[in-house]
Parts: structure tokens; sequence; C-alpha cells
């Protein structure tokens, strides 16, 4: 079954009515899933490679290494462990068409894919779950419009939408959007927000009859109130499996567009981007689309194994 | 039955208009004046006026929609900028094109993955399911063109000489003859819808050399469509192996399964027969909805492996500022997704009674 | 209840067949309908019956210099069915090499009436060259097949397509595959690998054109601060002049062949290399003429530029971020803002770049006027902005020279001045290159990119295919400015003269001569005898006059073409008859 239609389970049930919720206890059941352990794993390294990208990347993203004698442009990665010759400067990816050490700048890309990921995701789920809220607590007319606008967005295959949305950005004067690489973002945002807005509507309406949300609005509590405290935090499960398998989505549907060359431009070491850029050179240099490409799959797929370990963790439908 | 397809049908009826409508205000936000856009950069503002005033562009915005969705109606998409024809003549050539594509990768998507998920479910745990699923798992992380490019390298350069080796781009090699339909049964010229029919059918470059037995650029054909099918296969066939694997192992803790077993029918009869053909009632949903991601992935599939479909057509409409092309490719792709949802629907609705009466 | 699942599948299939059939063409691949057929149903030839001389205008020579003639001709004239007379207002040196451009191929008058008006012959070409179209299977390829009844040597090979990918990589694998014969351009990493490989023939070609990043001193934006704009400031423009290391740009983004620029007009062109060579390289001079212009610490700007492959600008993007790189070495901070290629060249005409744009040019005519004046001239764009009154004066001075001499010396003011103001910064000669099968006899690359498909032969096959960069937007190259289109074109159809195999002159084609009076203002030209189009009419002294009329009047009922801009028609000529108001 999809997250959108998870009924909560009668263990999240107990934890909402406990209102104090066990942390301790859904860590631990993730950590039972072999594929969140595997994810959590790989996510670790990206995010060490992130925060110390400056140690570990021998020289500057942008920078291009003309005066260091022997860097010869395009050439396939050196590696002195491997048996390359001492004589020549080591480069473990090799170099890129601008004379740029590859693997300095697949380093900083890991930065820029996890930010790129979690802001856009970030932006998808304030809006869409507060659009699904609403249509789901205010219901009747408001719901149908909401929900029949998310349809229509939902209608569009995905990278259609965002291209589309991409180049209609160009004429907004936002100062904002001026980068290409947040004009990209914004769209694959948008494009994203119907998943989240129905995930949220679903869980609404699943618990907007319940009895300990009846009492708390027989106690006085506002609309807003029962949906900030009482609501949100039962639907924080679907939302963060979503959530975390939808970073994995934004960060692949970015970097489509910026390889489509609308989105991240240069110098910026974006994985998309720098595919796109030699994408002439394939067959030349294969390491300048193997690298990058293997650091975009690994990204991808530590959110996928994480998003796909926590649903499991949370459905005990697959606890046998 | 009827009330189910008429309650489907009536929801998709404010969704289509919602798509018109957005595609029509997105393609006014687009950058550039429509007039100088259409005619060039010389039209003078006399001109200009009046071409405003034949296409309605001086009109209030809801009147302006009007005329659109009522040119729509007559079936006119408008003519391309750029290539000064017809939007529905470039369709014509175009969409072929896409299906095809679309029909292989889907093909290659659902043998594999259906082949794959139930090997993997069958012996739980094994070597060869670990393995599956970690290839299913990969498969939905690998982009489309980081795939693309690198079976263009391995199976064009690196495996070049060996029998193995593939085109890495196109539809069909140079000089391969390949007939219009028309002309390969003996038609002579057919005009109006039939002739746009026969056109399109024979765009299809595999199914119509295939149908009028032109054996040479139907096995072309199928040489050209393997990498790029595969590429853009890969991410549906992973989804497909793992719903494939989780339904079965879904079904064979059922109780009708432990009946079967009791009864005494043969492990092999029970997994085969009663297991696998209910456990492919929720993988035909997944093929489905494996299309939006198909469609997506055709505008980096056709512009990595250049073969002149809808998607690559899309995007060069885009770079190239073509935004009458924009608008229809756009409109024609989102509405086509939706009909093909509703038939998904529907034909679920028709494996799956229960479905009927939610 | 199973026929309504049925149902929604023929609809769908209804609906689009139905948008599709709407407007959409009957089968074109059917050799039914295809029009240039050479046989008998072709329209007789009419001989014996009296000829009549056509003129245009038809009421008598255009005015020189009127307003509704800015165009540097006065009169066409068929004086008898072979000859036909050119008057125009002021002496043209370069006639010949205009008329010997593509875009002036000469169609049959007949089939330009029955044609033009519904747009059919930018399909439809109906020409006298060796090859006839044969199918255009757009998206894919054009094939054309050999003109049996061709007035020059029989063409070698049988069949030429025409395919074509943007992408470098592709063609050389198509290439050496052996799908294809011949590739265009090479990306400049493949050069070492066709030469590596024996089985491959690399022919350079040389670059007769220019890379330049160019600067506006006064940009035409609104509410721009001109007060700030660093280009405004010469020593800003004089120090980037020599800090920018021009020779790594070629080495390392330029296939073998390039050259760097000592000067903007390539040198194989009479009088463009008189005057002093560009600055040597010297970043740290830059540096402190960037201090001492008021920017110790650098300036914040943008690079402009598109990304199309051109022989002056083989890897763009590549240039753009070296181009980036060596900026910020200066203290300069540069984003990179790359433009759709029409709105690029549009924004850079009108003068709204306000970075730093790259940009280049290629010769249509191997003349000086042809580069210089176009940029630099009193009548340029204010793509560099204000003009420099010792540029332009030495630019007038050179085009209206007849003796050598004095050309030379107005080159060298000329060249000297644009030294000196730095209105933009001259970078490569980009060469490039044509690859071919060894076994392909006659293979060849020209100077200005029309390689001529008549004289290779077929290697082991009997098909020549030809792999470029673009699909021709159109085939009919009155109305085409792309290269792409202009080779395509080049194989079918003819102009009164040509461009020999492989090089730059002009020689006679379906002239036979063209003779100017002593003032170069009136050419006298003598059509070939005997030469017949694809669908066999022959061709008259009429047919030119209608040819050229209908690209040079814009209120010609026929002056329609694809777009109907006919950019090469005003550029070459000077304009139009009756040219559209001004905005």
């Amino acid at each position: 079954m999809t997250a959108t239609e998870l009924t909560p389970s009668l263990r999240q049930q107990e934890a909402a009515a406990a209102a104090s919720s066990p942390l301790k206890d859904t860590l631990r059941s993730i950590l039972r899933q072999r594929s969140a352990v595997i994810g959590l794993a790989i996510l670790a390294v990206l995010l060490l490679t992130a925060v110390f990208a400056d140690l570990i990347a021998p020289y500057g993203p942008a920078e291009t290494l003309f005066n260091v004698e022997g860097a010869q442009r395009l050439s396939a990665p050196c590696i002195h462990a491997l048996g390359c010759p001492e004589t020549q400067p080591q480069f473990l990816m090799g170099l890129d068409q601008n004379n740029r050490d590859l693997f300095s700048r697949v380093v900083h890309g890991s930065r820029v894919s996890l930010q790129v990921g979690v802001v856009t995701v970030s932006f998808a789920i304030v809006v869409g779950t507060l659009i699904g809220a609403v249509a789901g607590y205010v219901g009747g007319w408001t719901d149908n419009v909401l929900m029949r606008m998310m349809d229509v967005l939902l209608a569009f295959p995905a990278l259609v939408l965002a291209i589309f949305l991409v180049t209609a950005f160009d004429t907004l004067e936002v100062p904002f959007l001026e980068n290409p690489l947040f004009r990209a973002m914004l769209a694959i945002g948008i494009v994203a927000i119907p998943v989240y807005a129905r995930v949220m509507r679903s869980s609404v309406l699943s618990i907007r009859e319940r009895d300990f949300v009846t009492a708390s609005r027989a106690m006085g509590e506002s609309g807003a109130g029962i949906l900030l405290r009482r609501i949100l935090p039962n639907a924080l499960t679907p939302l963060v499996v979503q959530g975390t398998l939808g970073i994995a989505t934004a960060i692949l549907e970015v970097a489509a567009l910026s390889f489509l060359g609308i989105g991240a431009q240069e110098p910026t070491p974006e994985w998309g981007s720098m595919i796109g850029a030699v994408r002439n050179q394939v067959f030349s240099a294969p390491h300048l689309i193997l690298f990058p490409g293997g650091a975009l799959a690994l990204s991808v797929l530590a959110f996928n194994l994480l998003g796909d370990g926590i649903r499991d963790a949370m459905d005990p439908r697959l606890n046998r | 039955m009827l009330q189910f397809l008429f309650r489907r049908l009536l929801l998709a009826v404010p969704v289509l208009f919602g798509i018109i409508f957005l595609v029509f205000a997105l393609a006014r936000l687009l950058p550039g004046d429509p007039c100088i856009a259409a005619l060039g950069e010389r039209a003078t503002e006399a001109i200009c006026a009046a071409f405003n005033e034949r296409y309605g562009l001086n009109e209030p915005i809801p009147v302006q929609f009007l005329a659109y969705l009522g040119q729509l109606a007559s079936g006119d998409l408008g003519n391309s900028i750029r290539q000064g024809r017809p939007v529905a003549e470039i369709l014509l050539e175009r969409l072929p094109v896409t299906l095809e594509l679309t029909f292989f990768a889907l093909l290659f998507a659902t043998i594999v993955g259906v082949t794959l998920g139930r090997l993997s479910a069958m012996r739980r745990n094994s070597p060869l399911d670990v393995f599956t699923m970690f290839i299913a798992n990969l498969g939905v992380s690998i982009p489309v063109f980081v795939l693309g490019l690198l079976f263009a390298y391995v199976f064009a350069v690196g495996l070049r000489g060996t029998p193995f080796a593939l085109p890495p781009s196109g539809l069909l090699s140079a000089g391969v003859p390949h007939q219009h339909l028309a002309l390969a049964w003996g038609l002579g010229e057919v005009e109006g819808f039939a002739g746009s029919a026969l056109t399109f059918l024979s765009n299809m470059t595999i199914l119509s050399s295939l149908i009028s037995a032109q054996w040479e650029p139907f096995i072309d054909g199928i040489r050209h469509i393997i990498l790029p099918a595969v590429a853009l296969g890969t991410i549906p066939m992973a989804i497909i192996a793992r719903m494939t694997r989780s339904s079965m192992l879904d079904v064979l803790g059922l109780d009708y399964i432990r009946t079967a077993r009791a009864k005494g029918a043969p492990e092999r009869v029970v997994r085969s027969r009663h297991a696998f053909r209910n456990a492919l009632l929720p993988v035909v949903t997944v093929v489905g909805l494996s299309l939006g991601a198909l469609l997506s992935g055709a505008v980096l599939t056709e512009s990595i492996f250049l073969l002149p479909g809808v998607g690559r057509t899309l995007f060069e409409a885009i770079t190239g500022r073509d935004y009458i092309v924009v608008q229809a490719l756009t409109l024609v792709t989102a509405v086509g997704y939706v009909v093909i949802n509703l038939i998904v629907d529907i034909s679920y609705a028709y494996l799956d009674p229960r479905i009927r009466l939610r | 209840m199973r026929s309504w699942r049925w149902f929604s599948v023929f609809a769908v299939v209804v609906l689009v067949l139905a948008a599709c059939g709407q407007q959409a063409a009957s089968p074109s691949a059917g050799e039914e309908s295809e029009p240039p057929a050479t046989g008998s149903e072709a329209p007789e030839p009419t001989e014996g019956a009296a000829f009549e001389a056509m003129a245009y205008p038809e009421d008598g020579p255009a005015e020189c210099g009127a307003d509704n003639n800015p165009s540097n001709i006065s009169e066409i004239r068929a004086e008898d069915e072979r000859t036909v007379v050119f008057t125009l207002c002021s002496p043209d040196v370069a006639f010949l090499a205009k008329v010997a451009f593509s875009s002036f191929a000469i169609d049959d008058s007949a089939y330009l009436e029955a044609h033009a008006a519904d747009g059919s012959i930018v399909d439809e070409p109906n020409g006298t060259g060796p090859y006839r179209l044969d199918a255009w299977n757009r998206g894919s390829d054009i094939v054309l097949t050999a003109n049996e009844d061709y007035w020059g040597d029989a063409p070698l090979s049988p069949t030429v397509i025409f395919r074509w990918s943007t992408e470098a990589a592709q063609r050389l694998v198509e290439l050496q595959s052996g799908a294809v014969d011949g590739m265009d351009n090479p990306g400049p990493d493949d050069f070492e690998t066709i030469e590596a490989d024996s089985s491959l023939a690399l022919y350079p070609r040389e670059g007769l054109n220019t890379l330049y990043f160019g600067f506006n001193n006064n940009p035409k934006v609104d509410g721009f601060d001109n007060e700030a704009n660093p280009f405004a400031n010469e020593q800003v423009r004089q120090a980037l002049a020599m800090g920018i290391d021009r020779q790594r740009i070629v080495d390392n983004f330029f296939p073998p062949g390039s050259e760097v620029a000592s000067h903007f007009t390539p040198c194989a062109i009479p009088f463009a290399c008189e005057g002093d060579e560009w600055y040597e390289y010297d970043p740290e001079a830059a540096r402190e003429m960037l201090a001492d212009a008021g920017f110790p610490d650098g300036f914040e700007t943008q690079i402009h530029l598109r990304d199309v492959v051109r022989g002056y600008l083989p890897a763009p993007t590549q240039v753009a971020a070296d181009l980036q790189a060596q900026l910020a070495d200066l203290g300069i901070t540069a984003t990179i803002d790359v433009q759709e290629s029409t709105t690029f060249l549009d924004n850079s005409d009108a003068g709204l770049l306000t970075g730093i744009h790259l940009l280049g040019w290629g010769a249509d005519y191997p003349d000086a006027t042809n580069f210089l004046d176009y940029h630099f001239g009193g009548g340029a764009s204010d793509q560099f902005g204000d003009k420099f009154d010792d540029i332009t004066s030495a630019l007038a001075e050179g085009a209206s020279s007849v003796e050598d001499a004095d050309r030379a010396a107005a080159y060298e003011a000329a060249n000297n001045a644009i030294r000196e103001h730095v209105p933009m910064i001259p970078i490569a000669h980009g060469g490039s290159g044509v690859a071919w099968h060894a076994d392909n006899e006659g293979g060849h690359s020209s100077p200005l990119s029309n390689e001529n498909m008549a004289v290779v032969s077929p290697g082991a096959d009997d098909q020549l295919v030809w792999i470029q960069n673009g699909e021709p937007g159109g085939l009919y190259c009155a109305d085409e400015s792309d290269g792409e289109a202009l080779r395509v074109c080049e194989q079918i159809k003819e102009s009164l003269y040509a461009y020999e195999v492989a090089g730059t002159e002009a020689i006679p084609a379906l002239a036979e001569e063209c003779v100017p009076n002593d003032e170069l203002t009136e050419w006298t030209c003598t059509l070939r005898e005997g030469v017949t189009f694809h669908d066999g009419s022959t061709l008259d002294a009429n047919d030119v006059v209608l040819s050229y009329a209908v690209q040079w009047d814009a209120e010609h009922p026929l002056h329609i073409g694809r777009d109907g801009s006919f950019t090469y028609f005003g550029a070459l000529w000077g304009g139009f008859l009756n040219p559209p108001p001004a905005e």
C-alpha cells in the first residue's frame, strides 16, 4: 500500500493517546530495519562529507589547475596507491573539462545536493500540509476545490511540469529567482506539493472525528490549536516517510533539470549539471559521468532506503 | 460498473479543465511578446496590432480562454513558431516515436520486474532475493540520464566490434529503407483521416515494419530501441520487482493459500496458480502509475539517444522559446496521462469488483 | 461492460488522430506525391516561343538612396534569354563573391510562382544542382538522389543522405561504426582519436571566423547607471585586454588548427592584419591597471552567452567557465548567464548586455568589410555601446578606397584604433574539421562550410551518408541563414557563381561569366546554355530576375519564404526594396 493510504496503526494510536511519544521505541524499531540502517550509514557518510568538504577536498570546487605541473585536462583518475606513477600528481577521480579536480567537485557537490533536497522538500511539506490540513479540516467546498487543484498538478508528468514552470519563472522579476538553481528548486517543490497535501488530508480525515479530538473541541480548543497540537503529531509518521522518499525524488529531479541546463550553473558543483556539461565527452572521458553519477545514485539510494526502512518499521503488517 | 465509470469520468472533467487553464495561464506568463514571437523581430506596431486583433489578444483574459477552448475543441493546436507548421503535424510525427519507446520500456519493466519479483518472493532471503532487492533499490536510484549515457558508452564504445554492440542513437541506421504503410501495402495516396492514421502508424517504425513485413527496418529498429527502452524502463522495472515481491509475500500468507496447501495442492501449483495471479493485481496499478515517470524520463532519454519523440521536441521547443509548441505538447502529454490513468482505474475496477463498492 | 474499456482506448486514439488529421499532410514518403519529378509530365520548355524579357522593378530602375530603396541594387534586367544585367547603386568589389552565395540560388520562375505562395517551396525545392530531393523525413534524415541530367560532372554517389546530431560524440560514434561516411565538426577533444584511426581521414577547416569577448560602454538598459559601469572605463577594457590568457583558452578548448587572434579579422582575408598585434598576456600589468582605474578590488559582472556550438566557439560553456575562473584571478566576480540563442543575439544587437558577452562571427564572403564594418562601422548596432569616431572614419575610408595602398592604410588605422579602445577582445580564430572514411575519395572540408557531396565517392556501398550538427529549418535557402540548411541547399540548387570546392574563390556556375563595367556598378551575366531544373523546365534570364526580385522587394507578393526575414539578402545587399516601415 502506498503511504497516502496508510491508516494509523494501533501502536500509533496508543502513542498518540499517551501524548508523550516514546521516541526510543520508534528509533529502535527503525534500527531493526536492515535497509534503514544501510540508508542511515550512507547518509552519515554523505553528511560528514558535506560538512567537512573543505578538509576532504584537496582543491577548491572551482579551482582550475592550469598551473599544476602534469595536470592534463580531461585526464582519467590517477591514484598512486593503484599504480599511477608517483611522478604524476594524484587525482582520485581525474580532471574535468575545465581542468578542475573532479574529486573535489564531487565532494563539494554533496553539500549542494543535500541542501537542494532538504530545502525543496521542506518547502513542499510546509505548503502541502497547510493545504491538506485546511482541506481536510474545513471540508466541503474548500476541500473539493483545493484537492482538485492538487489533482491538476498531479496530472502532469513531474519533469514536464517542472520544465514548464522553470521557463515561466524566467519572466518573474523576483531577486530570489534570479539564480536558476532556485528556480529549479521552486519548480520541483511545487510539483511535489500535492503528495504532502494528500497525506496530510487523509491523516486529518481519519483523526478528525476521533474521541480525543472531539474532546479537545468540546473543551473549547480553537481549530488551529487542534490542528497543531492534536492532528499534526498524528500525521507525522506518514509525512516523515513521504518526506524522506521525497528528498530522494527532489535531488533526482533537480539534477535532471540541471542536466538539461535549466538548473544549477557553472561553477556550482551540482552533480546533475556536472554530468550535463560533459555529456558530449561521454565517449572520450566517461569518468566525468561515472563519478558524479555514482554520487548522485548513492545519495538517492540512501534516502530511498531510509524512507523504506522507516515505513516498514511503522507498518506492523510487515513485522513477521 | 456503469455508475462507477460515470463517477470517474465526472471527476476527470474538472481536472481536465484545470490542466487546460493552467497551461493557458502559464503560457501567458512565458517571456516574450506573442506577436514578436510569432512574426519575428521585424513585425511593426501596426502589424502587431492587427495580429493581436486577429488572434483576440487584446480581449479580456476570460474571453481569450474561451476562444482557446474553442480552438482546442476544433482540434487546432496552433502553429509552431520555429518550424512554421501546425503542431498537429509535428505530433503526428513525434508522438508515435514516444509511444513506441514507452511501450518497449514498459514491456521490459513488466517482464523483467515481475519475473525478478516473483523469483525473489519464492526464494525469500536466498542470495537471489538479496541480489534482486539490491538491484531493485539501485534501479530506482540511478538517474535515467546517467544510466543512458553509461549504456551508450558501454554498448557503443566499450563493446564496439563485438556482436553485443548496439547503436547509441537514432531510430534506424542510415540507408535502411523504411516505407510508409500506404506504399508498403500498395494503397497509393490516402487522404484525410485515414491518411493521417496511416502516417501515424508508419511513424511507429517497429510496429509498422512488423505489420508490413519489412524485416530489415524491423530488426534494425529493435536494435536501436533496446538501449533507450532499457534505460527508461529501469526505474519502473525496479518498482515493479519490489511490488511483485511484497504483494506475492502478502498473498502467500493469506488464508486461501493455506487452504490450498492444506488440500494438498503441490507447492508449485499453489505458488504459480493461486498466489501469483492474485499478486499481480496491485502490480497493474504500479504499471499504470509508472507512465508518469516514463513520460518524464522520455524527455531525458530521447535527448540522450536522439530519438525524434515528443519529449525531445518539448525540450527543444523550450530552449528555442517556441511557446505554441510547448503549450500544445504539455497539454497533450497531461491530457494523455489523465486518460491513461482513467483507463487504468477502470480496468482495475473491472479486474477487482471490490473497488467499485468503495 | 467489456466494450467500455475498449471504447476509452478508442476514444483517445480518435482524439489524437482527429487533432492530427486537421492539418497534417498526407503521406510524403510515397513516390507518387513527390513534386519535382523528372519526366514527361513536366512543363514543356518554351522552345521557339518568343522570350519576353523581364526587368525589375517593372516601372523602371529604383532610385538609389530613396526611402523605399536602402539597398545597393537599382535594377535587375533580362536583356535576352541568356543575359542578365545587375545595376548597382555604388561599386561593389565583392559582387561575384556575393552572387555565389547559396541564398541567391536560382529558382524556375514558373515553379516559384506556383510554390512560393503556399510555402511548399520550403519543403520541395526544385533546383538545377547535382542532386534532387528524394525524401525529407523530418526529425531523422534527408535523402537526395543524383540528377541524371546535371550539366556539370556527374555526381559520384547515386544517393546522398543527410543526418544530424547536435552531439559531437554521437556523430563520431556513428562515423566509427561505419553508419555514416562523413561528419562535420568533430569535438575538439576527438581530433586526436580520428587522426589515430587509419580508417578515418581528418580534414581540418581553416578558421575564417573570430571569437571575441565584447563589452558595452553604454548599455541601452532603462535606468542603467553608466557611471558605475566598469566597461565604460577604457582603462578597465585595456586591463582585461591584457589580463585574459587567450593562449590558454585556445590550447584547451579549441581543436588543432585554431589560432589566437592577432587582429579582429582572420589574416587570410586581405588587409585584415594591418596594424599592431593584440596585447601580450600580462596579468600583473592588468591588475595594476584595474587598480589605477579605481577597481583595486575588482567588481561584479556577468558573462552572457548562448549555448550554441559554432566554428568560432566549439565549447561555449567551458570557455565561459574558464573566463569566469580567469576573471576571478583578476579579482572580478562573474556569474554566467546562458541565454536562448535568438534572444541573446537580439539583446546583443539592442545593446542590452551589460556584462561581458561571448560572441563570434564567421565569414559570409571573404572581405574585411564583412568583419569590421558589420561590428564597428558607422551603421553597426549598439552591441558595443557608443561608437568611436576614429574607428568609424577609418572604416569608411577603407570601404570607399579602390587602390590597395589606400585600403591598407585605412585598415591599419582602424585596427590600431580598435586595439586602443578595446570594444571587445578578439580571442581566437577557431579551426574546425570534417572527418571522412578513408575510402571516400574526394573527401574534403570547405572554409565556408559548404562541402560539396557530388565530388565525394560513396566508398564501399552506393550511398554517401553525411552527419552534421542540425536539421535544416527549410530548404528554400533564400530565407535560411543557418549553415546546416545552406549546405543541403547547395547540393540541390545553384547560384550564378559558386565557391570552388574546398576553397573561397568564386567560380562560374549557372552564369558562364559576369562582367562589370569600369565603375564596377553594372554587372552583365551570361547564363550557361541548356541547363534544366529538376522538374524539366529550362533555365532562362527571367528565372534569375524573379529569383532575386522576390527576395529584394519586401512588397513582392511572393516575398514570403519560411519566416519572411530573408536575412542574407538584407545583410549582403544593404537592405530591401520597399522595406516595412521602421518601428
